[in-house]
């Protein structure tokens, strides 16, 4: 057994913000073993008090680069649920086809350029260029694809504009959409690609077993991404729904000494959110495409490897395809049309919920009569994972001792386990840092 | 088409620069003959933009260059090298520099390509521009802009 491991990794790369790996062991006994989140509390809630509804989703979308679309999404959903604005079945049907482009776009970014590189062998995404330059060109597509599904939807996909509350303020032609039909029925070659490269590299996927809960948006209708309700299942397949205006009842924040971000728990110690989760706990509403790369990666309910959130994520994608195909249909069915934004019939506190590509998001909001925010509560997926992730340390860090695994294979494995959760710690600086060399 | 690409995080101060000028161009009516675009953090959405029907991008974004806070130089790719530590590679991380160092490795045509760079001030959380970088915006825009028309 390995009797002495000090592991530092401060800033663990290829995850979306900062969060350190500190493992201390002396003599084979564990004196410290914490997943850190260090970065300091941005009070978004705060900038939106005061500021008027038509802005406030402008404002929360700048949360986080990656789930934009997501934060819009969750925000207007909440104002309108505080204003009492119902919006058409077309409005729902582009915003369903929006998040089902966010979350495609951001599965695609993690399995290809922030998990695989581990799964290859490779320190990055560079190295792979020579070594598999097809499955390279192949990720680019796909990036680039999801990149055009979602801004012609949502104007853009890095902070969307047309959705408003009340409605959409533009929406595409029945010719654009025609054409983002016939993109997305290209890709499927690329799709059926990515399950067969997935399903080689499948053998590296660490082993790892911890039963946790898994929280997710659930609805009889769909594989809920965009409405539902709260549902938890548990290891033994247990199921509960939960209103979306109890989230405080579910979520459960506390704080702990090691992480600037606030941790949950709802029935076990934590829970997990997330791809895996929402796998878990909606496996039935998939449609049968993403089934058969379930089945084709090796990925059934109830799945307890959280590694295994990368291959969800994958399943995940085929199923945003092929839904978002149906969703096309339908519209084109009946044609698109701009339409006149729904208004607000009252004034109050409005509770909402998205699936966004790390898990379930909540906004909520209270407003006074002239429409003005009064106070404000977001809960991100991450930090309803961190938690989650401190106790699959607990349990695998022995493990690994156990298994008289090296300091750089333990400090790998700790690594891989924080990527395949797909952390978005936070969107901080990125100010370019350059030298001239001519 | 040309692009002129704004990059940036909007609520960290003069981080948000490149988002900011995009926003000038749009609201002022100055985007003719090219469209601007804003990326935010999202930099290897810049792939998107990137092939053989693009004719020019440049890219507008915060840069420390060891200039006057508010001062810009706009460079090709090839006459820097990034100083960031990118163990791995992230949106976070999101350098267009190393994006446009993928795209090209991995076959893109990469079109004629500029960055012009501007000094932050500050890049705290918040909303809004320095004052320095702020009053400088339809500077940059036009600088910017004549570049990418001369690219």
């Amino acid at each position: 057994m390995t009797s002495t491991v000090h592991i530092d990794v401060h800033h663990l790369t290829r995850v979306e913000g900062h969060g350190n790996i500190i493992v201390n062991v002396t003599d084979g006994a564990i004196e410290k073993c914490e997943w850190q989140v260090p970065e300091a509390p941005r009070f978004f809630e705060s900038m939106v008090r005061g500021r008027h509804y038509s802005e406030v989703a402008r404002i929360t979308s700048r949360i986080c680069g990656i789930c934009a679309v997501g934060h819009t999404l969750a925000s207007v959903k909440a104002t309108e649920d505080a204003l009492g604005i119902e919006i058409s079945e077309q409005s729902l049907k582009l915003r369903e086809i929006l998040k089902h482009a966010e979350n495609a776009d951001s599965h695609v970014l993690h399995a290809y350029i922030l998990v695989a590189p581990d799964l290859a062998g490779a320190p990055s995404v560079f190295p792979l260029v020579e070594t598999m330059p097809d499955v390279v060109a192949r990720a680019l597509r796909l990036k680039r694809l999801c990149h055009e599904w979602g801004s012609l939807i949502g104007g853009r996909t890095t902070h969307p504009t047309t959705v408003v509350p009340g409605g959409m303020a533009e929406v595409p032609t029945n010719k654009q959409l025609a054409e983002l039909k016939q993109k997305l029925v290209a890709a499927v070659p690329d799709l059926e690609a990515t399950v067969e490269t997935v399903a080689a590299l499948a053998p590296s996927i660490p082993a790892f077993d911890r039963p946790t809960e898994y929280l997710a948006l659930s609805s009889d209708d769909a594989y809920a991404v965009y409405a539902g309700e709260i549902q938890s299942v548990l290891p033994d397949g247990t199921k509960q729904r939960y209103p979306v205006a109890d989230y405080r009842l579910v979520t459960n924040e506390f704080v702990v000494p090691q992480s600037t971000a606030k941790y949950t728990k709802n029935k076990l110690d934590s829970y997990a959110a997330g791809a895996l989760a929402r796998f878990n706990n909606n496996y039935d509403m998939l449609v049968p495409e993403a089934k058969k790369a379930a089945e084709a990666l090796g990925l059934q309910p109830i799945c307890t490897n959280p590694y295994m959130n990368t291959v969800a994520q994958v399943v995940e994608v085929v199923h945003s395809v092929y839904d978002s195909l149906r969703l096309i249909d339908e519209l084109l069915e009946t044609g698109v049309k701009l339409e006149p934004l729904a208004q607000p019939t009252k004034h109050g506190r409005g509770i909402e919920s998205v699936e966004v590509p790390r898990g379930i998001l909540f906004h909520e909001y209270d407003y006074d009569a002239e429409g003005i925010c009064q106070g404000a509560n977001c809960i991100i997926p991450t930090n309803q994972n961190h938690n989650n992730i401190q106790h699959d340390f607990n349990v695998l860090v022995p493990q690994l001792l156990a298994a008289d695994k090296s300091e750089d294979d333990m400090e790998l494995a700790l690594s891989m386990l924080v990527r395949a959760y797909d952390p978005c710690i936070s969107c901080s600086t990125h100010v370019l840092d350059v030298k001239f060399v001519r | 088409m040309r692009y002129l690409i704004g990059l940036g995080n909007y609520l960290a101060g003069d981080d948000g620069v490149g988002v900011h000028v995009v926003e000038h161009v749009v609201a002022n009516g100055l985007e003719r003959g090219f469209t601007a675009v804003e990326l935010a953090t999202n930099a290897l959405n810049m792939i998107s933009y990137l092939g053989p029907e693009t004719e020019a991008v440049v890219v507008v974004d915060a840069a420390y260059l060891g200039l006057e806070p508010g001062d810009y130089c706009i460079f090709a790719p090839d006459e820097v090298e990034t100083q960031k530590e990118l163990a791995g590679f992230s949106t976070h991380e999101g350098d267009p520099l190393k994006v446009l160092e993928l795209a090209r490795s991995a076959g893109y045509t990469i079109p004629p390509f500029a960055v012009m760079g501007i000094e932050p001030l500050g890049v705290e959380h918040g909303t809004g521009l320095s004052a320095r970088l702020s009053e400088r915006l339809p500077a940059y825009a036009a600088a910017a802009i004549e570049h990418l028309r001369g690219l």
